[in-house]
């Protein structure tokens, strides 16, 4: 095995055991003393010099727990910062970041005479950010904005995992401006790809559980397992999987290494993100009368994977991206 | 994919200057004998350019790598190459059988002699054993260093030209009947063998029922142990699935949907296209988002049979996706081609199981979904063996 694998495996070890243990809300604190709020930030600035690559496997993980952590919005802002020319106050943020100072990040802002406005809805983890920043336009040219002037109102969404939010800057003071040097909608594909990472760890959360719990209910004298109807869907499940990790695999290989991913990202967003409900909702199903209570906790996997469908990009308008070639 | 750009270039040449350009047109409607001609002369072109075993490892003629095979299956498919319909159980089946399973004697017999055209046939199924193949009925009786053989298989394709048969038969009746089956070659020119075609629901003769009537078998065609016979057909099966599925996967994702889309930009009598349908639109980026899962299953199946990472059911999964993804793309060619697919009476020969007669090529998607393995049989292969789920209590 390369030692790529190896590391990848084993911060994938430490990504499970630790979320095992956090239940279902994972502290910043320990998302930041286990090092992947620095993932991608470089070594010199004390983060880890990693790739997406890594990160997309923290988000798999934190799909797989269904955690409800800050991860989300911490990984779309540091998308941002990486794009941008290396600077001392870019450089200072990263800095704080790979430390543990909580971000978001934020698009659809206009710069204009030196103050930023605009209006952004579903944002992850504005709420409690030390630091948002905008994606505003200023006369043509994209640029990142960083404002202590922001108002954020929180969106309550029926997956009780994330935390959205609206964020509004009127006419507000800006502290940090600077201009984004790559096409914005790499940013879009990048929270794109992350998302599906997200849905294909639900998915394989699901499939998991109920691969499980079908070898050990038992109905009509033997494991519902054994009865073709159950195992057929259950195949069906890790055929779907299958398929979903191979595109998502895809997608964050171009995300990483920065070439144009958004056909990649298209296609493992809108096919992993509609898995992922039709996997969850099977796993609901499947469960039977235990699988539809609260306390079960299948109900949350499949409002995440719901959610995370509607996030950047239905699959419809991913799949109108994929045939605009044609 | 820059590595390959050079052989891309090699494989793109050839084919401008070997492919056929009229062979569509030629291979319509033609004689069954015209057509094992074409196909004997297409496989010995692409052998002299070292093209048609590329699977194979390097000793026996093969040994390229995944890359370069996908390279020339995608070079083979955009440029309309003629498909090795008849070398197909040769190539794959009976080559990946007698290596994993075979002896050195049987390789060196029967290797070369693929790569001179020798044509195989499998001969597993039977009237009574279908899905359920390990209820077989035909015998194998040994006298002395022989094995007289009894009984009938059905479902062989290309039966009719075969040179021989990759058989499975009872040597012992009183064994549980997953025990008691040995798997033989068999030379086709035996006396006792008859080979009748069946018409298939194409139309086509391509599958036959193979009567057997005291064929003698000699014992040392015999792969792997008396009574192993189905565990040797379980490794081998699985064995090629890859490899067959990479071209399939590649031919689907290039030609086959190319010419999906160029239907639907083709403008109706209205002077409409169903391309500017939104739904349309969504159907095709569907298929092409599954194409682009599939091709990458496909390659992992490969490399992974290289490095020994195959997963369990992984060979069923591809199996599965593909033949499904297969009858709903010819099944939307048909429904997007409208009354005018519906005229179209004949498919070419030699063709992929994609060739833009879309009517044609949907009815002919269930010689995918119900051969080698019916879809609800790899489901439950996916479900015991990818799972871990408990089997049915009645084929415990």
């Amino acid at each position: 095995m390369s030692e790529m694998a190896e590391f990848h495996d084993e911060l994938r070890a430490v990504a499970r055991d630790l979320l095992d243990k956090a239940g279902d809300e994972v502290e910043w604190r320990q998302v930041a003393d286990a090092g992947w709020s620095g993932l991608e930030v470089p070594e010199e600035l004390g983060g880890a010099g990693a790739s997406f690559v890594e990160t997309a496997i923290v988000l798999e993980e934190l799909g797989r727990a269904a955690a409800r952590s800050r991860y989300l919005g911490h990984v779309l802002a540091v998308g941002a910062l990486t794009a941008l020319s290396p600077n001392d106050s870019r450089d200072a943020l990263l800095e704080c970041i790979a430390a543990g100072t909580p971000v978001a990040f934020a698009s659809g802002f206009t710069l204009l005479n030196g103050v930023v406005s605009g209006r952004a809805e579903f944002v992850p983890d504005a709420e409690g950010a030390d630091t948002i920043l905008l994606l505003a336009d200023d006369d043509g040219t994209p640029t990142v904005v960083s404002s202590p002037e922001v108002v954020v109102v929180v969106q309550p969404v029926l997956d009780e995992s994330r935390s959205l939010a609206i964020v509004t800057a009127d006419g507000a003071a800006v502290s940090e401006a600077w201009p984004l040097p790559v096409d914005p909608s790499a940013l879009h594909d990048r929270a794109a790809a992350a998302v599906a990472c997200d849905s294909l760890g639900v998915a394989e959360a699901m499939l998991s559980a109920t691969v499980d719990y079908v070898k050990v209910r038992q109905q009509f004298g033997r494991p519902i397992g054994s009865f073709q109807a159950v195992k057929h869907a259950c195949a069906d499940m890790l055929v779907q999987t299958s398929v979903a990790r191979h595109l998502v695999n895809a997608a964050v290989a171009r995300v990483a290494e920065g070439s144009d991913a958004t056909i990649a990202v298209a296609m493992a967003k809108s096919y992993a993100c509609g898995a992922a409900v039709e996997v969850a909702g099977k796993a609901m199903q499947l469960h039977g009368g235990i699988g539809y209570t609260w306390e079960s906790g299948v109900h949350a996997y499949l409002k995440r994977a719901m959610l995370n469908r509607a996030l950047f990009g239905s699959p419809a308008a991913h799949r109108q991206r994929v045939a605009a070639r044609y | 994919m820059s590595e390959f750009d050079d052989f891309r270039e090699r494989v793109r040449r050839w084919c401008a200057d070997h492919v056929p350009p009229d062979w569509r047109t030629a291979q319509t409607g033609v004689s069954d004998a015209e057509f094992a001609a074409f196909q004997q002369a297409w496989f010995a072109e692409l052998h002299a350019a070292g093209f048609a075993v590329p699977h194979w490892p390097r000793e026996w003629g093969g040994g390229m790598s995944v890359g370069e095979q996908i390279v020339l299956y995608q070079e083979l498919a955009a440029a309309d190459a003629p498909r090795l319909v008849l070398a197909f159980v040769g190539i794959h089946h009976a080559a990946s059988t007698l290596l994993v399973a075979g002896t050195d004697e049987q390789r060196q017999r029967h290797l070369p002699a693929i790569l001179d055209g020798e044509l195989w046939v499998q001969g597993f199924s039977e009237p009574e054993a279908g899905s359920d193949l390990a209820s077989l009925r035909t015998t194998a009786h040994r006298d002395g260093n022989m094995f007289i053989v009894n009984g009938q298989k059905l479902w062989a394709s290309g039966g009719a030209h075969a040179d021989w048969c990759l058989l499975l038969a009872r040597t012992d009746p009183d064994a549980p009947k997953r025990k008691g089956i040995s798997y033989f070659l068999m030379d086709m020119t035996t006396p006792g063998i008859d080979v009748r075609p069946i018409r298939n629901a194409v139309g086509d003769s391509h599958f036959c029922e193979v009567f057997l009537n005291d064929v003698a078998i000699p014992a040392a065609n015999l792969v792997g142990a008396e009574n192993a016979g189905w565990q040797v057909a379980q490794e081998t099966l699985g064995a090629e699935r890859g490899m067959t599925m990479l071209e399939l996967a590649e031919r689907l994702g290039n030609a086959g949907f190319g010419w999906l889309v160029d239907e639907c930009a083709r403008s109706r009598s209205d002077g409409m296209r169903p391309l500017d349908d939104g739904v349309v639109r969504d159907r095709l980026a569907q298929f092409e988002i599954e194409l682009a899962g599939l091709r990458g299953l496909c390659r992992k199946v490969v490399e992974g049979h290289d490095s020994g990472s195959v997963g369990p059911a992984d060979p069923s999964i591809v199996k599965l996706f593909y033949s499904e993804l297969l009858q709903r793309m010819t099944d939307f060619g048909v429904e997007v081609g409208g009354l005018p697919a519906h005229t179209v009476l004949t498919k070419s020969m030699s063709s992929g199981w994609e060739s833009g007669a879309w009517a044609l090529d949907f009815i002919g998607s269930w010689e995918w979904t119900i051969p080698g393995g019916a879809s609800e049989i790899q489901r439950t292969i996916i479900g015991e063996r990818g799972l871990g789920l408990p089997r049915e209590p009645a084929s415990a």
